[in-house]
C-alpha cells in the first residue's frame, strides 16, 4: 500500500495529484501529515509542496474541466473527509477525460461522491452564514466562535467583508485553533488562540437580552414543531447561538 | 415602557404575518455602509415552531383603529399595546444586524391614527436606516391600503420588498370579518406597485442607474380557515395574483384562533395540514406549469389532506403514466410524484452520459417512494404490477396525516 503524505496545505495536496501523474503511480491514499497511522504494511512517500507543479495542476483543472470542478476540489480539500484525497484524484481522473460537463455525470461513482462531498461542505457554509454570532467586545472589536464541522471558516470571510465591511472583526473556529482576522481592508487566516476570556462592551448583554426575548416572543405557540426546527438548526450548532443558551 | 417591553409586545404583535424571507434582492453595500442582500436570502435562525427567522419582523404599532375579527391586533381585543419610536427601530434594526441576527427589517404596523400617518411614520423608519445609517440589507415593508400613492411611492424606492395582505379570499369574508377595509382600497396600492415596478424595470433598461423600484417584488397574505372559501377560490386567486399582478409570493397562514367571534369557525388548532396542502398546490402553479382548474374543479372544490396535490393529479391521470425516465421530457418529469424541479434537472443532465436505471436514480439522492409507481427505467417498472389507481393510493397516502385530516375536517364540518 502506498500512501502519499502531504504538509496538509491546499498547494501540497495539488502537488500530490501532480507526483501521482508525473510517477505514473496509483496510490492507495492521499493524506496530511496530521492523520498519519501507524501501520507496518504502509509504504510512506513524503511530497514535498512546490509552488509551481501545485499551479500547474490548479491551472489545469480551471481551463481544463472547469472554474467550478477547482471550487468543488477546494472544497472537498475543505471537507477533511476520510479519503477526500483520493475522492479529489479519482474525480480529476475522470474530470480530465470528460471536461465541463463532468460534474453533470452524476451515473459514476467518482464524480457522485465529489458531488456529495462539496454538498456537504457548501450546505454548512451556507448554514454558518445564517448561524454565525458576533458579539461587540469593549475594544469595539465584533468576535464570533464557531466550532464548523469543516475547515470552512475561509469561506464565510468574503461574505462578511462585503456586509461588516466598515468593522472590525474575528471569526474563531475553537475547533482548529484558526481565526479570520478581518481589519476593515481586508481579511487573513491565522492560528489563534484566545489567552484571556473576552470582555464584552457594557451594551452587548441587553442586546443579546432583546433578541432572546424577540426569539422567544416570535414563535407562535399553537405551531409549536420542536422536530422541524432542529431538521432546519442542527443541534450541534446550537452552543455557540445566543437565543439558545 | 422600555424598548425591551416594546420589542415583546410588539413581535408577539408581528408573529401572525407568516412571511419573512429575506431574498429576490441583490443589493450591494455601498462605501462605508453597513449590510447588503443575498439573492436566495439567509435564514439565521428557527424558532420553536420550525420558522425561519430571516428578518427582524416587528410592528410600528398595535394601536389599531381597525377591529377585523380574525386579528390578535383589533382595536376591540384587550392585549398590552404598544409603539416604537422610528430611532428604536433603527437601533435595534442596526445592532441586530451588525451582531448577524437578521438579514434585515420586516416592519408592518397596524392602522395607527390613519393609514397616511401609520405609513409616514414607517417612511422615516426607512428613511433613516438608507440615508442617515447607509444600511443596504433587506428591508420589507406593509404598504398600508388607503395611504396616499405618494407616501407608498417614497417607500418604494427605498425597499427591497412591499407587501399588501388581502388577508381573506372573498369579499363576503371581508364585510362580514373586516367592515373596514374593502377589496379597492386593498388592490389600489398592489396595482400601483406593480406598475410602479413595471416602470422602473423598463427604465434601467435606458438609463442604468435609474432608481430600482421594490426590486424584491411584491407578496401578499392569505388567511386560511377563518371564512368557509374552498381551496379552489384560494388556489384560482393566488393563479390570479401570479399572472395578474406579477405577485413574488402568496403566503398561505392557517388561522390562528386568536377570538371568540361568532362569525369565526370555533377551532381548538390552526388547520396546518390544509396550510401545507396549499402551498404544495402553491408551488405547482409557479414552478411546475399546473394550472388550478387542474389540480382542483366545482366536484372536487378541496385539496386532499391525506395526498399531495401532485400524487393526487397523477392518480386521476394515471393514464399518463408510467413515464420512461431516460425518454421522457422536462415537462412531464416534473410532473412525476415525488420528483421535484432538482431531481428532473440532475436526471435530464446525467442521462446524456448513460441510460439510467433504478439504482441510479438511487444513488443520485432520488426520492423513489413515491415516484416508483410512476417511473419506468430503461423499460423496466418498479411499482406494482398494474397501475390501478386505488391499489397506489392506498400504498402512498400519509397514514399519520389521516388521523390528524379527519379530526381536522370533522372540526369544519361542525361549524359550517
Amino acid at each position: 500500500m502506498i500512501h502519499y503524505i502531504y504538509d496538509g496545505t491546499f498547494e501540497g495536496l495539488l502537488t500530490s495529484i501532480y507526483e501521482v501523474y508525473y510517477r505514473h503511480e496509483n496510490p492507495d491514499d492521499i493524506i496530511p501529515k496530521d492523520w498519519e497511522e501507524d501501520n507496518f504494511l504502509i509504504q510512506r512517500y513524503r511530497i514535498e509542496t512546490d509552488a509551481q507543479k501545485a499551479s500547474k495542476v490548479y491551472k489545469s483543472i480551471e481551463e481544463k474541466i472547469s472554474e467550478e470542478s477547482l471550487k468543488r476540489v477546494f472544497y472537498a480539500y475543505l471537507s477533511e473527509i476520510p479519503k477526500s484525497g483520493m475522492a479529489i484524484l479519482n474525480y480529476l481522473r475522470i474530470g480530465y477525460k470528460m471536461g465541463a460537463n463532468v460534474d453533470s455525470n452524476l451515473s459514476n461513482d467518482a464524480v457522485l461522491t465529489m458531488d456529495r462531498v462539496y454538498h456537504k461542505v457548501a450546505t454548512e457554509k451556507h448554514r454558518l452564514v445564517g448561524l454565525l454570532r458576533f458579539k461587540m467586545l469593549e475594544n469595539g472589536f465584533f468576535y464570533s466562535s464557531v466550532e464548523p464541522e469543516y475547515n470552512i471558516i475561509g469561506l464565510l470571510a468574503p461574505h462578511f467583508a462585503n456586509r461588516l465591511s466598515n468593522e472590525n472583526w474575528i471569526i474563531h473556529d475553537m475547533k482548529r485553533d484558526i481565526a479570520v482576522l478581518y481589519n476593515r481592508k481586508e481579511w487573513i487566516i491565522k492560528d489563534f488562540t484566545l489567552e484571556d476570556d473576552i470582555i464584552i462592551r457594557e451594551d452587548e448583554e441587553e442586546y443579546q437580552d432583546m433578541w432572546k426575548a424577540y426569539y422567544k416572543h416570535i414563535s407562535i405557540e399553537s405551531r409549536k414543531n420542536l422536530r422541524l426546527k432542529k431538521n432546519h438548526m442542527p443541534m450541534k450548532y446550537w452552543k455557540h447561538l445566543v437565543e439558545i443558551n | 415602557m422600555d424598548v425591551i417591553e416594546k420589542l415583546k409586545v410588539l413581535a408577539d404583535a408581528a408573529k401572525y404575518d407568516v412571511s419573512c424571507s429575506s431574498s429576490g434582492s441583490n443589493r450591494k453595500n455601498k462605501d462605508g455602509g453597513l449590510g447588503d442582500a443575498s439573492l436566495s436570502g439567509i435564514c439565521h435562525s428557527w424558532t420553536d415552531d420550525g420558522r425561519c427567522i430571516s428578518l427582524l419582523k416587528i410592528l410600528m404599532s398595535n394601536y389599531c383603529v381597525y377591529d377585523c375579527a380574525y386579528c390578535v391586533n383589533r382595536v376591540s381585543n384587550d392585549v398590552p399595546r404598544a409603539t416604537f419610536t422610528p430611532e428604536e427601530i433603527v437601533d435595534i434594526t442596526i445592532n441586530f444586524y451588525k451582531r448577524n441576527y437578521i438579514e434585515g427589517l420586516f416592519l408592518s404596523s397596524a392602522v395607527y391614527k390613519s393609514p397616511n400617518y401609520t405609513m409616514e411614520m414607517i417612511y422615516k423608519v426607512v428613511e433613516k436606516l438608507r440615508e442617515e445609517e447607509n444600511f443596504n440589507g433587506y428591508i420589507h415593508v406593509k404598504a398600508i391600503p388607503g395611504a396616499d400613492r405618494d407616501i407608498v411611492d417614497k417607500v418604494g424606492h427605498l425597499v427591497d420588498r412591499m407587501s399588501v395582505n388581502i388577508e381573506l379570499p372573498t369579499e363576503e369574508g371581508l364585510k362580514i370579518l373586516a367592515p373596514q377595509k374593502n377589496k379597492e382600497n386593498i388592490f389600489k396600492p398592489m396595482e400601483q406597485i406593480k406598475n410602479s415596478i413595471v416602470r422602473s424595470v423598463d427604465e434601467r433598461k435606458k438609463f442604468r442607474f435609474s432608481p430600482k423600484f421594490v426590486p424584491a417584488g411584491q407578496t401578499t397574505q392569505l388567511i386560511v380557515g377563518a371564512t368557509p372559501d374552498a381551496d379552489l377560490k384560494i388556489l384560482r386567486l393566488s393563479e390570479g395574483l401570479y399572472k395578474g399582478f406579477d405577485l413574488k409570493r402568496v403566503y398561505y397562514s392557517a388561522f390562528v384562533p386568536v377570538s371568540n367571534n361568532s362569525n369565526l369557525p370555533a377551532i381548538k388548532s390552526p388547520p396546518l395540514v390544509r396550510e401545507n396542502r396549499l402551498y404544495q398546490a402553491d408551488w405547482l402553479l409557479r414552478f411546475y406549469g399546473f394550472e388550478a382548474g387542474e389540480l382542483l374543479d366545482e366536484n372536487k372544490p378541496n385539496l386532499d389532506l391525506m395526498l399531495d396535490p401532485k400524487c393526487d393529479w397523477a392518480l386521476r391521470n394515471i393514464h399518463l403514466f408510467p413515464v420512461e425516465i431516460n425518454k421522457s421530457d422536462y415537462n412531464m418529469l416534473i410532473r412525476v410524484p415525488g420528483i421535484g424541479v432538482k431531481s428532473a434537472m440532475k436526471i435530464m443532465s446525467a442521462r446524456r452520459f448513460a441510460s439510467l436505471g433504478f439504482d441510479d436514480l438511487k444513488k443520485m439522492g432520488i426520492v423513489l417512494k413515491r415516484a416508483q409507481y410512476f417511473i419506468t427505467c430503461k423499460g423496466k417498472h418498479y411499482g406494482l404490477k398494474s397501475m390501478n389507481e386505488e391499489a397506489i393510493r392506498n400504498r402512498i397516502v400519509d397514514k399519520q396525516i389521516v388521523t390528524d385530516g379527519i379530526v381536522q375536517l370533522s372540526m369544519f364540518d361542525k361549524v359550517y
